[in-house]
């Protein structure tokens, strides 16, 4: 028997069924409600929608984290692949065609898959809508430039979070004779060179998208660095 | 499988029950459509001399409500009416032109749209007949959003909004001095609510009656999709504080004598001000400030928390700035 919760999330959506094989493929699976994905309830700007989420209740560490939403046409948001010392908190803008669940599947470090899912409503459009960017015609001068912060944590002692916002059109290649250029790498690399977390983006991530992640040890430089399926390589120092 | 006599009798039967009860459904249905028609049911309010209020409900569009949300006035003068605001919709603006027969045999003499907010003009069609002015910066921003907002208004109240179309202002209104009617009316342009120059506040000056529009929410969140900055809108409601007024119309919410909605928006602008500058400081995201308790001294304003989260969509992406580190 499974759990009633288990049921409902599951039934939500009837692309459930159809997007979990895409990201979980055969593999056995369980709806967590500690996997926490938080997003607005609807949709003010849909092409500027933040997702957070948080895997922290869980009581071991994570290999990976995979989201998406189920009912955009580009159903992939982000995954992320965290090294020793980051926590299982991620948040990011990203683009809603219509009203859908949010899934964030996670990989624990026993081989388990625990999903956790969210919902947004919304009036629609954002990944068949052209970026602002595009509309203007002056993203060239700006693409690639980072505003970036650290912030220590008040509610958890002894982590800080590293929050930026990268210039980048995020062109979903969904809009006529625009095609898709986006941000599809993200790394952030220690002092020595050693990575610390990993991050594949698709292009339902926003225009400009901010991204944070937490991290537990602090007092290190580190280096941020982004690709674009163009090649383009923008970094600099968080 | 063949059915004997019997059994085929019985399921005849079963038919002509189940066809009376679906008859039931349709005769009780029909009786509730026609109880409940698509009606506005306005009632002016005689605030001050010769001047009425129409006020709304403090509630986000639903199809219960039809966009009845919004308050619109109008002044009897011995030249005419003049209609302050014509409501979400067609239907509206129309049962407001009604309402305002039955209150005197005067003819419209002008209409005013304060803003660019579809709850403020997609009444307009109901007064094609007469010259209907607005700031010219209203104008231009219902001249490029007007049909996308007449499109979201369908999808959120639904068939309340059937025929109604944008019909742009044909006046263009500037701050000044004017008499019209034996009333003597003072026009002033803000910004806090609805951008540069954008925002239209009347004071009559003959009656003591300052119609804020949108500048003043009472006991109603304030909406801030096209909001120059709260800084400006508090700026804007201090100008307002200076006024000899002595009754207020906001756009949202009861009509008072008091001053208290302009000590409400002050304290209000305040604290979303600050909740989102320290919230930015702490390098909180946006899902976490959405989620931003709303302190006990708001209890009466309505539809907070929501509205919170739609400001947090508009404006902390600025806020956020304001704390990170430029490119190098």
């Amino acid at each position: 028997m499974l759990p009633n919760l288990v049921v409902a999330q599951a039934h939500d959506s009837v692309m459930w069924d159809y997007t979990r094989k895409m990201f979980l493929g055969d593999a056995l699976y369980q709806f967590d409600d500690r996997i926490r994905v938080s997003l607005p309830e609807f949709a003010e700007d849909s092409m500027q929608v933040p997702v957070s989420v948080d895997a922290s209740a869980i009581d071991e560490s994570i290999v990976k984290m995979i989201t998406w939403a189920d009912y955009n046409p580009i159903q992939h948001i982000f995954t992320y692949h965290p090294e020793p010392g980051m926590l299982p908190q991620v948040s990011i803008t990203f683009k809603v065609q219509q009203s859908t669940p949010v899934r964030a599947a996670v990989l624990t470090e026993s081989g388990q898959w625990l999903v956790g899912s969210g919902y947004v409503s919304a009036a629609g459009g954002g990944c068949t809508l052209p970026s602002e960017s595009r509309m203007n015609d002056d993203w060239q001068s700006s693409l690639g430039q980072i505003r970036a912060g650290r912030f220590s944590s008040t509610d958890q002692p002894g982590a800080d979070r590293y929050k930026f916002r990268i210039m980048h059109p995020m062109d979903s290649g969904l809009v006529a004779n625009i095609p898709s250029f986006y941000l599809e790498q993200v790394e952030l690399r220690s002092a020595n060179g050693d990575l610390q977390v990993r991050l594949e983006l698709s292009p339902a991530v926003s225009e400009n998208p901010s991204i944070s992640f937490d991290l537990l040890s602090s007092d290190q430089n580190y280096q941020l660095w982004v690709r674009d399926n163009d090649g383009n390589e923008f970094q600099r120092a968080l | 499988m063949a059915m004997n006599s019997n059994e085929h009798f019985e399921g005849v039967a079963m038919v002509f029950k189940h066809l009376r009860y679906a008859l039931m459904g349709l005769v009780f249905c029909g009786s509730w459509v026609q109880a409940n028609p698509l009606d506005y049911a306005l009632t002016p309010k005689e605030i001050a001399p010769n001047t009425w209020v129409v006020t709304g409900l403090t509630e986000d569009f639903t199809t219960q409500n039809g966009g009845n949300i919004v308050n619109t006035a109008f002044i009897v003068t011995q030249e005419g009416v003049l209609v302050l605001d014509t409501g979400p919709s067609k239907r509206y603006g129309e049962a407001l032109r009604q309402v305002i027969s039955e209150v005197t045999e005067q003819p419209i003499a002008r209409v005013y749209n304060s803003h660019h907010h579809p709850d403020h003009f997609l009444g307009n069609q109901a007064f094609a007949d007469v010259d209907i002015y607005a700031l010219a910066t209203t104008i231009d921003l219902i001249k490029s959003r007007g049909e996308a907002y007449t499109e979201n208004m369908y999808r959120m109240v639904g068939d309340w909004m059937r025929g109604t179309d944008v019909l742009l202002p044909n006046q263009i209104q500037t701050s000044g001095q004017e008499i019209i009617g034996g009333h003597s009316l003072r026009f002033m342009a803000f910004s806090g609510h609805s951008g540069a120059q954008a925002d239209l506040v009347i004071l009559d000056e003959t009656t003591g009656v300052l119609f804020a529009f949108d500048l003043v929410f009472y006991d109603r969140a304030l909406t801030t999709p096209d909001t120059p900055g709260l800084m400006q809108w508090l700026e804007d409601i201090e100008a307002l504080s200076l006024l000899d007024f002595k009754t207020l119309v906001p756009g949202h919410g009861e009509v008072t004598s008091s001053t208290k909605p302009l000590e409400q928006m002050r304290e209000y602008l305040k604290w979303l001000d600050q909740v989102l500058t320290d919230s930015a400081a702490q390098g909180l995201v946006a899902t976490e400030v959405m989620r931003v308790g709303i302190p006990e001294r708001f209890s009466s304003v309505a539809l907070a928390a929501q509205e919170l989260q739609r400001t947090v969509s508009h404006l902390y992406p600025n806020y956020e700035d304001a704390f990170f580190a430029e490119s190098f």
